[in-house]
């Protein structure tokens, strides 16, 4: 009786014919993953699995562990740190460093890692500079670096969100009970900004363990090596699928421990009822300790592996085919990012109605982003030629012949794919905005007469802009450096900036990689500046 | 019912935005769908001229060749592929298996490419080589101390060997070589000899253990040719001093010859345009395709008497090269992947 109760407050939120919507095209996100484990679970067993345990699992689990937590405790520790002082504080440069902070998840992990270990190994740049004391950059602490210092946009757009949006209330009443700025921060704003940061370390997580580029160069072998081995080595795309399941099962737990966060805040994360707190001007010394911990990131994320590159770059000819790729790439990351953003908020209205089905498609279509993009994508070819057998029966008896249309490799399975893969950062972001709006909020609203479309744009969009705009942007980021699913599934003559850096890189040809690679950071500037722009409009 | 319409229509638009025609051709444009493995950008030389030559478009898919071995595979009979390239024999064997590829007897062609280098059953022929040789620095080892892949594993070398990941093909194929030389259980023990002397766990490319070897981090490195040609060739200062510090030996020139690997191509068991597909492998075979493996690539040609001019790759032949068929890498390579996890090599 409760939830039915429940149901019918929520119902008026959404549309039915919405509602079925989303829940349809989050169940079609998942469908890739469920692909992948029907092959998992229908392919012929071998005793490779039995070999494998007994010899490399355990490192490749260890290095999981390893790099996971190093990326989560690198990203969580700069995107935190960074989200406050933009939300929190003002100094000088404050605005720009705001969607420069950003940048950084522009530049692949891989092209980083690439970069610093060119900068870094013996008898590199770095060591001779510091007479052999700068350590090399690699190993399982390497690669967990390289994810925390790309990957900390995540936790910062997240976290800063969460930090812009908090009533001051509870940190003021925590100062005038005696408590100093740190501790206070830490007993009241940390704890509400928690279930943000924690979406973020999520996904930080994620990407790391599905990663293979930068793993794969810097000796890191975690469980994505042993399943990419799997299917080079042993030829087994089934073994690669099973052990992609584990994988999956991880992301369900750490989504699961995100959930629980979440629920956790719900009932102190109160929004909209209070004027968010003032910023607190920084000066003199402060303004530049500031200033200059918003730097370090970015150099080490960003400047620094680019410029190693574009230094290199200076010294090679330029690859050809960068202004198609470049077009290319930018329709593809913008197609999606919109589909994507839309499918984000869909999808969390779609949770708000507590309906089983929405709530079990939105946690099935989050769970792509667990599994490497090799096996996502062999997921797409799966479940697109799966299709295409169904169909062609039907169409041979209709007109004897078999389905003309090849599913797979259009723009069209290229979009599924990446959806499948990156709706989790879509979702995600969007469901934590929506929790903004709290249900008394819309109580009111609807108490004062307000119409169900009115309620949407005047009340909810203005709490939730932020959220989703940054979803899109996050995958819009995404699809500009994604690499296994857009080779294998791309049309032909299709190019992309990150399959040419990609080509490139794989031969150590970093001077070559260089431009593809400055290109891609500078494309996602092009959405950016857009955002940053509407948002501080959306701020006055 | 609105859910239904709505579904319907969901369904037609995503229809009609995957509508875009699997590559047709019309009776003018002539047209052959290559899907290769091989991402050098120096290739666009190769078809450009192919397609000057012949006035065939040719339109192309490069990934790793597991990956278009997954795609052709699941295409089916739909697939659009007409020819398929790899970089490793032990991929070409695989698709082999996979049943993507059409017989053939390479007609002519098949007199003038070393029989080694063509699949005995006729699926696949090699466009052209490289050898994984062992690098070694100029200063710290003299050229009589080492002459085989099997000296790799002798203690004197502990902790002085760097070598990328055994996830690389070049290295599967490597240890294949010895699985099929030796038999599995020596190959298990060189292996192992070879982790134990390893100067630090793999990371990087072939570049990279070069650089290894020029920063004094280890003596010894096993490579493909080409990685050390690149860097003689390069135009950064500090990888030609790199370069300049080392030397190549091509091992067991005394026995078995030097491991090789192979570019290769077939034509897909499904190419919708096989006479294209035949004439695009035959242009390989060209001397000007020849030639431009040479020269841009830095990989060996497979046509003897071939003409090219790239004084670094010169300097390296001749040499004598294991004759086993390059198939055999593919039959061992399961067993070589096995050996490697068995004994940590990472």
């Amino acid at each position: 009786m409760a939830a039915a109760a429940r149901l019918n407050r929520f119902r008026g939120w959404l549309p039915g014919r919405t509602l079925s919507l989303a829940v349809l095209a989050a169940t079609l996100c998942a469908a890739p993953v469920l692909a992948v484990a029907w092959i998992a679970l229908t392919g012929e067993t071998g005793d490779y699995l039995r070999h494998l345990a007994g010899t490399r699992l355990p490192t490749y689990l260890a290095t999981s562990a390893a790099v996971a937590l190093i990326a989560a405790a690198g990203s969580g520790l700069i995107g935190t740190g960074l989200g406050w002082l933009m939300a929190r504080t003002d100094f000088f440069g404050r605005r720009t460093l705001g969607w420069v902070l950003i940048l950084p998840l522009a530049v692949p992990a891989y092209v980083a890692a690439y970069a610093w270990l060119d900068l870094s190994h013996a008898g590199g740049p770095l060591q001779a500079m510091t007479g052999g004391l700068f350590p090399t950059i690699r190993g399982s602490w390497g690669a967990g670096l390289m994810f925390a210092l790309v990957l900390y946009p995540y936790v910062y757009l997240l976290a800063r969100n969460a930090f812009a949006a908090q009533s001051a209330d509870a940190y003021n009443a925590a100062r005038t009970l005696g408590a100093g700025p740190l501790h206070a921060f830490w007993r009241t704003s940390l704890p509400m900004a928690r279930p943000a940061i924690a979406a973020g370390l999520a996904l930080v997580v994620m990407e790391s363990l599905a990663d293979y580029g930068t793993v794969s160069h810097l000796g890191a072998p975690t469980l994505s090596i042993g399943l990419i081995r799997a299917w080079s080595g042993a030829g087994s795309l089934v073994d690669a699928a099973r052990l992609s399941l584990v994988l999956v099962l991880v992301a369900i737990f750490i989504f699961g421990l995100e959930r629980a966060q979440r629920s956790r805040a719900r009932n102190i994360n109160a929004a909209g009822r209070h004027k968010p707190a003032p910023r607190l001007p920084l000066t003199g010394l402060t303004a530049l300790a500031a200033f200059l911990a918003c730097l370090l990131p970015l150099l080490l994320g960003m400047i620094i592996p680019l410029g190693r590159l574009g230094w290199l770059a200076l010294r090679t000819e330029a690859a050809s085919g960068l202004a198609a790729a470049s077009l290319h790439s930018l329709t593809l990351a913008g197609v999606t990012a919109l589909i994507a953003a839309a499918l984000g908020l869909g999808t969390a209205y779609a949770l708000r109605s507590r309906t089983t089905i929405a709530i079990l498609a939105a946690r099935a279509a989050g769970l792509g982003y667990a599994v490497p993009g090799a096996v996502a994508a062999v997921g797409v070819i799966a479940l697109l030629s799966g299709t295409q057998a169904l169909i062609d029966p039907a169409w041979r008896a209709l007109t004897g012949e078999v389905f003309p249309i090849l599913l797979t490799s259009t723009g069209a399975a290229l979009v599924l794919a990446y959806l499948s893969r990156f709706a989790a950062a879509a979702i995600s972001p969007a469901e934590t905005a929506l929790a903004r709006v709290t249900p008394s909020l819309d109580g009111a609203a609807r108490t004062l007469g307000a119409t169900p479309r009115r309620r949407v744009w005047q009340i909810h969009w203005p709490l939730i802009a932020a959220g989703v705009t940054s979803a899109g942007l996050l995958v819009f980021v995404e699809v500009l450096k994604e690499l296994p699913a857009t080779m294998i599934l791309r049309p032909f003559n299709y190019d992309t900036l990150a399959i040419i850096a990609h080509n490139f890189a794989s031969d150590e040809r970093l001077g070559e990689a260089a431009l593809p690679s400055l290109l891609i950071p500078l494309v996602a500037l092009l959405p950016m500046i857009f955002v940053a722009r509407y948002l501080s409009r959306q701020d006055r | 019912m609105k859910s239904v319409k709505f579904l319907a229509l969901g369904a037609s638009i995503a229809l009609a935005a995957c509508s875009q025609p699997a590559a047709t051709d019309g009776d003018s444009a002539r047209v052959v769908n290559v899907y290769s493995a091989r991402h050098y950008s120096s290739d666009d030389a190769i078809y450009a001229a192919f397609t000057e030559q012949t006035g065939i478009t040719v339109n192309l898919v490069t990934a790793n060749g597991d990956q278009l071995i997954e795609r052709v595979r699941a295409d089916g009979e739909r697939s659009p592929a007409d020819v398929i390239i790899t970089v490793d024999a032990a991929r070409l064997h695989r698709a082999e298996e996979a049943g993507l590829f059409a017989q053939s007897d390479f007609g002519e062609l098949a007199a003038s490419i070393p029989a080694n280098l063509i699949d005995p059953q006729g699926y696949w022929v090699s466009l052209a080589k490289r050898a994984r040789v062992i690098a070694y620095s100029n200063t710290r080892v003299q050229p009589a101390e080492i002459g085989t892949y099997e000296d790799l594993a002798d203690p004197r070398w502990q902790g002085r060997i760097c070598v990328r990941s055994s996830g690389n093909a070049y290295n599967q194929s490597l240890l294949a070589s010895i699985v099929a030389r030796s038999g599995e259980a020596a190959a298990e023990a060189w292996a192992q000899g070879v982790v134990d002397n390893m100067a630090r766990a793999p990371q990087g490319g072939d570049t990279t253990q070069l650089e290894g070897i020029a920063a004094g981090e280890c003596d010894l490195a096993i490579v493909n040719h080409y990685y050390y040609a690149l860097m003689v060739n390069s135009d950064e200062p500090a990888r030609q001093a790199a370069a300049a510090g080392v030397s190549l030996l091509f091992p067991n020139q005394d026995s078995a010859g030097a491991h090789i690997n192979v570019s290769g191509a077939g034509v897909a068991a499904n190419a919708p345009h096989p006479d294209e597909a035949r004439a695009l492998i035959e242009f390989f075979f060209s001397p000007d395709a020849q030639r431009m493996f040479a020269e841009m690539t830095n990989e060996i040609p497979v046509i003897a008497d071939t003409a090219w001019a790239n004084p670094t790759l010169e300097a390296m032949l001749p040499f004598v090269e294991d004759e086993r068929n390059v198939s055999e890498l593919g039959d061992h390579n399961a067993t070589a992947q096995r050996i490697f996890d068995r004994v940590g090599w990472q």
